[in-house]
C-alpha cells in the first residue's frame, strides 16, 4: 500500500502513500474525462460508460477483497440487490432512481453485514469464504427467479419517459449526462476509499489483512472492523447496479445475480492490481474497450490478417491470453506494477 | 507511485484509444449485390449471438439475414428508391444484453435504418429501448418473452409467436389431437425450465388447458444450466397419475428428459413439447434413439410444404453446408419485412420505414395463419405454432391439417 514518501511530510515510522497526490489525480481526472462526452462518437460513449459500470464495481470489490483480504466471489449479491431495490421502488412505488440508490446501498451493505457475520463466526476462511459469497448470490439469484416479488425470472423494464429527467435519472440516448454520472460516481467511489484508507478504520482494516492475530493482540476490534469494511464495499457495489438498470432499462436475475457479474467485478481489479486505489480503475479501462476493439478489428482486419473476417469470439481468447499474461508477466496488475518500478527503493 | 498524475493523463488515452470505430459501409461475408442499381447502399443491422453459448442459432440466423439482403439484391434491390442495394451490417451480442445494447447503438449511429434480432429475450429487452429511443425500427425475428411488446413501444415488431401465443395453441392442440383420438387428456403435468421463458409458456398454456377442462398438475420447474437427470421429476408425474406431460425446456434438458421417460416408464398418452427447443429438431431423434419415437412438439416452424422455403433450404445448404433451422427462415423473413417496406414507402429514413412496416401484408416462409402483418402491440397478428411429431426417427409435421406431413399417432406412449 505504500507509495513514494513525501518529503514534505513530517516523517513516520511507516511510510505514508501521498493522499493529497491520489486526491489531486481524482481531480484533474475527473476534469479530463468530462470533456470525453464531447469528442466520443455515442456508440463509443456508450463503451466508456460501460468502464465507468466496471470501475465502479471493482472499486467496491477491490475494498473488501483487496484491501480487507476477504477474497469475494459473490459481488453480484450487491450489485443484484442495488439493481433491484431501486427498479423495484421505481417500477412498483414510483420512487426516484437516485433515492433507489441509497436504498440499495442500505440493503446491499445490510445483507453483507448478516452474510459477513455468518461466515466469519463460523470461522470461513480463503476459498471457503470466497465460496460462501458465491452460494449466496446464487440464493439472491434463485430468489429472485422464483420469486412473486419480484416478477420472477421476467426481471423488470424501466418505464420510458417521454423527457429527460434529471431526477429519474433518464435522458436522451446517447445523452452525455449518462456519462457524467457515471463518471460522478466513479470518482465518488474512489474519493471514498481514499478516505476510506486513510481513517482509523482503513488502517484497522489493512492491519486485520496482514496479521489478524497481531492486529487482535494489539486491541483492534477485528469482527468490527471486517464488517464495516464489507459492508462499505457492498454499498459502493449496489451503486453500479442502480446505476446499471436507469442506463440498460432491463433487469432480470441473471442480469443481476449471475455469476459472470462477480467475475467481472473481479476481472478489472486482478489486471489493474489488487489492493492498489487506481487498479480497478485502470482495470476497467483495459477491459471495457477489448470487446469492442476486437470487434472493430474483425470487421475491417488490417493487412496481412484478412482470414479473421467476420469471425466472432476473438475478444474471449484476446480476453484469456491477455489474462495469462498478466497474471505471469505483470503478478501484481497492470497499475501495481508499474507504481513498483517507479517507486524509489 | 511517483506521479498519479500518470493516471490522470493515461486513462482517457486508453478510453480515446477504443475509439477507431469501422467505417459505416463495411462489405458483410456475402458477395456484394449483383443488381446494379443506381441507387444508393441502404444498410440493415443484424444482432444476434455470434459467439458464446447459442453461437451456432446466432451463426444461423446471421446465415439467413445475409441470404435475404443477396436475394434481394440479386433481384435488382429496392426498385421504388432507384435499385437501392441493401446491406447486411452483423454485430456480435454474445448473448450479453449490454453489448447488444452498445452494438445496437453503434449500428444506428453508422446509419442502419432497421434492425433484426436477437434470440435471447433478455437481449432483445435492451435492443428495443435503444431502438425506441432512437427512433429505428426493430424486427424481432426470434424471442418469445411477452413483456418486450407491453411496454408500448412503437419502432418494436415480432415475428415469431409469443410466449402467450405458444403456449395458449400448445394446449389447444392438445385438446383437439386428443379429442379427435378418442382419448381426450384428462390430467396434464408440466415439466418446465425456470426462466422467462418456460415461465412464460407454461403460464398460458395452463390457462387454456384448464378452460378446455384439463387439469393442470403436478407444476415442476427446474434449472436448465444444472439439472442432471429428470428420474426424480418423472417418477413424481407418474405417482401423480398424469396421462399427459407438456414439457417447456432447451436441447439439452429435452434430451434428459427423454431418457428420463425411457428409465421411468410414466405410462403416459403422450410426451408433449411446447416451443420446445429439441423435440422437433433434426438432430433429437438420432441422439436419443427409440427413447424419443411419438414425442410432440408445437413449436414455430419453417414453411416446408411452401417452394420458396424449400428453395431456401437448398441455398442453405449449398452456401453454408448446413441443414437450415427454423429461426435463421425467421430471419430471412425478419428482412423481406423491411426490403418490403423500404419498397412500399419508397422512402430509406428509420421513421418511414417503421410507418410502412406497420402496414405489412406479407407472405411468410414460415408456417403460419396468413400473411405477416402487425397488430398495434407489433405483434405478428397471424403467427402461430404447428404440431410437430417424432415418427420412426424422424420429425414430421403432423397438425393442423394444411401443414400436416401425416397424421398424428395419438395416444403414442413413448418407450413401446
Amino acid at each position: 500500500m505504500s507509495a513514494a514518501v513525501d518529503t514534505a511530510q513530517e516523517p513516520q515510522a511507516v511510510p505514508e502513500p501521498a493522499w493529497g497526490r491520489h486526491l489531486v489525480a481524482v481531480g484533474v481526472l475527473a476534469v479530463v474525462l468530462a470533456f470525453l462526452p464531447l469528442v466520443l462518437p455515442p456508440a463509443q460513449q456508450s463503451v466508456a460508460v460501460r468502464v465507468l459500470v466496471f470501475a465502479i464495481l471493482a472499486l467496491g470489490w477491490n475494498i473488501m477483497s483487496g484491501f480487507g483480504g476477504m477474497f469475494s466471489f459473490g459481488h453480484a449479491a450487491y450489485f443484484g440487490l442495488g439493481a433491484y431495490v431501486s427498479v423495484w421502488l421505481l417500477v412498483e412505488q414510483g420512487i426516484s432512481p437516485w433515492i433507489g440508490m441509497l436504498a440499495g446501498m442500505a440493503v446491499a451493505a445490510a445483507f453483507a453485514v448478516l452474510i459477513g457475520f455468518l461466515a466469519l463466526r463460523y470461522r470461513l476462511k480463503g476459498a471457503y469464504f470466497a465460496l460462501s459469497t458465491f452460494a449466496f448470490a446464487e440464493m439472491l439469484r434463485l430468489y429472485a427467479t422464483n420469486s412473486d416479488l419480484v416478477n420472477r425470472a421476467v426481471g423488470y423494464n424501466v418505464p420510458l419517459r417521454s423527457e429527460s429527467s434529471l431526477a429519474y435519472m433518464q435522458f436522451e440516448p446517447g445523452a452525455a449526462s449518462y456519462f457524467w454520472i457515471a463518471l460522478a460516481l466513479t470518482v465518488l467511489a474512489l474519493v471514498t476509499t481514499i478516505v476510506f484508507l486513510r481513517s482509523r478504520t482503513g488502517r484497522f482494516t489493512v492491519a486485520v489483512r496482514d496479521d489478524e492475530d497481531a492486529a487482535a493482540a494489539l486491541g483492534i476490534p477485528v469482527m468490527r472492523t471486517k464488517l464495516v469494511t464489507i459492508a462499505l464495499s457492498a454499498a459502493i457495489t449496489s451503486v453500479a447496479g442502480t446505476f446499471y438498470v436507469q442506463y440498460y432499462f432491463f433487469v432480470d436475475p441473471d442480469v443481476a445475480f449471475g455469476s459472470s457479474v462477480s467475475i467481472q467485478a473481479i476481472l478489472p481489479a486482478v489486471i489493474g492490481g489488487v489492493a492498489t486505489i487506481w487498479g480497478p480503475v485502470v482495470g476497467a479501462a483495459i477491459l471495457g474497450p477489448l470487446n469492442d476493439v476486437t470487434a472493430t478489428l474483425l470487421r475491417n482486419p488490417p493487412a496481412g490478417l484478412e482470414f479473421l473476417q467476420g469471425r466472432a469470439g476473438l475478444d474471449v481468447m484476446v480476453y484469456a491470453v491477455l489474462l495469462i499474461l498478466i497474471v505471469l508477466v505483470l503478478p501484481q496488475g497492470v497499475y501495481g506494477s508499474l507504481r513498483e518500478r517507479f517507486q524509489r527503493r | 507511485m511517483r506521479k498519479p498524475w500518470i493516471m490522470a493523463v493515461a486513462l482517457p488515452l486508453a478510453l480515446t484509444a477504443c475509439g477507431g470505430s469501422a467505417p459505416p459501409g463495411t462489405e458483410g461475408t456475402g458477395q456484394g449485390g449483383g443488381g446494379g442499381g443506381a441507387g444508393e447502399t441502404i444498410t440493415i443491422g443484424s444482432l444476434h449471438p455470434l459467439s458464446g453459448a447459442a453461437a451456432a442459432d446466432g451463426q444461423q440466423m446471421d446465415n439467413g439475414a445475409q441470404l435475404a439482403v443477396d436475394a434481394i439484391n440479386e433481384a435488382g434491390g429496392i426498385e421504388s428508391l432507384g435499385g437501392a442495394q441493401l446491406e447486411l451490417a452483423s454485430a456480435d451480442t454474445q448473448g450479453a444484453p449490454e453489448v447488444g445494447q452498445s452494438e445496437a447503438q453503434r449500428l444506428i449511429q453508422e446509419g442502419a435504418v432497421a434492425l433484426v434480432g436477437t434470440y435471447q429475450s433478455a437481449v432483445s429487452q435492451n435492443v428495443a429501448a435503444v431502438a425506441e429511443r432512437n427512433s429505428v425500427p426493430f424486427v424481432i425475428d426470434v424471442s418469445s418473452a411477452d413483456q418486450i411488446l407491453q411496454q408500448g413501444y412503437r419502432f418494436t415488431f415480432r415475428l415469431q409467436p409469443s410466449a402467450a401465443v405458444l403456449g395458449q395453441r400448445g394446449a389447444q392442440y392438445l385438446a383437439e389431437v386428443s379429442e379427435n383420438a378418442g382419448q381426450p387428456a384428462q390430467r396434464v403435468a408440466v415439466l418446465h425450465e425456470q426462466g422467462p421463458f418456460g415461465t412464460a409458456i407454461t403460464a398460458s398454456f395452463t390457462e387454456e388447458a384448464q378452460s378446455a377442462g384439463m387439469e393442470v398438475g403436478p407444476v415442476i420447474s427446474y434449472d436448465p444450466a444444472s439439472v442432471s437427470d429428470f428420474t426424480t421429476q418423472i417418477t413424481t408425474i407418474r405417482e401423480a397419475g398424469a396421462d399427459v406431460l407438456m414439457v417447456a425446456g432447451y436441447y439439452r434438458d429435452g434430451v434428459l428428459v427423454a431418457n428420463a421417460v425411457d428409465t421411468v416408464q410414466p405410462g403416459l398418452d403422450a410426451v408433449w413439447g411446447v416451443a420446445n427447443g429439441a423435440f422437433d429438431t433434426p438432430q433429437f431423434p438420432g441422439e436419443v434413439g427409440e427413447a424419443g419415437e411419438g414425442f410432440f412438439d408445437a413449436n414455430y416452424r419453417l414453411d416446408t410444404t411452401n417452394p420458396e422455403t424449400q428453395a431456401l433450404a437448398e441455398l442453405y445448404q449449398q452456401t453454408y453446408g448446413d441443414e437450415i433451422r427454423t429461426a435463421a427462415v425467421l430471419s430471412y423473413d425478419a428482412v423481406r419485412v423491411i426490403a418490403d417496406a423500404l419498397e412500399r414507402a419508397g422512402d430509406a429514413s428509420p421513421q418511414a420505414v417503421r410507418d410502412a412496416i406497420a402496414e405489412t401484408e406479407l407472405e411468410s416462409l414460415i408456417a403460419q395463419e396468413g400473411p405477416i402483418s402487425f397488430d398495434e402491440n407489433g405483434e405478428n397478428a397471424n403467427a402461430a405454432p404447428i404440431l410437430m411429431q417424432v415418427l420412426e426417427g424422424a420429425v414430421r409435421q403432423v397438425y393442423p391439417e394444411e401443414y400436416a406431413e401425416t397424421e398424428p399417432v395419438y395416444p403414442a406412449t413413448p418407450g413401446l
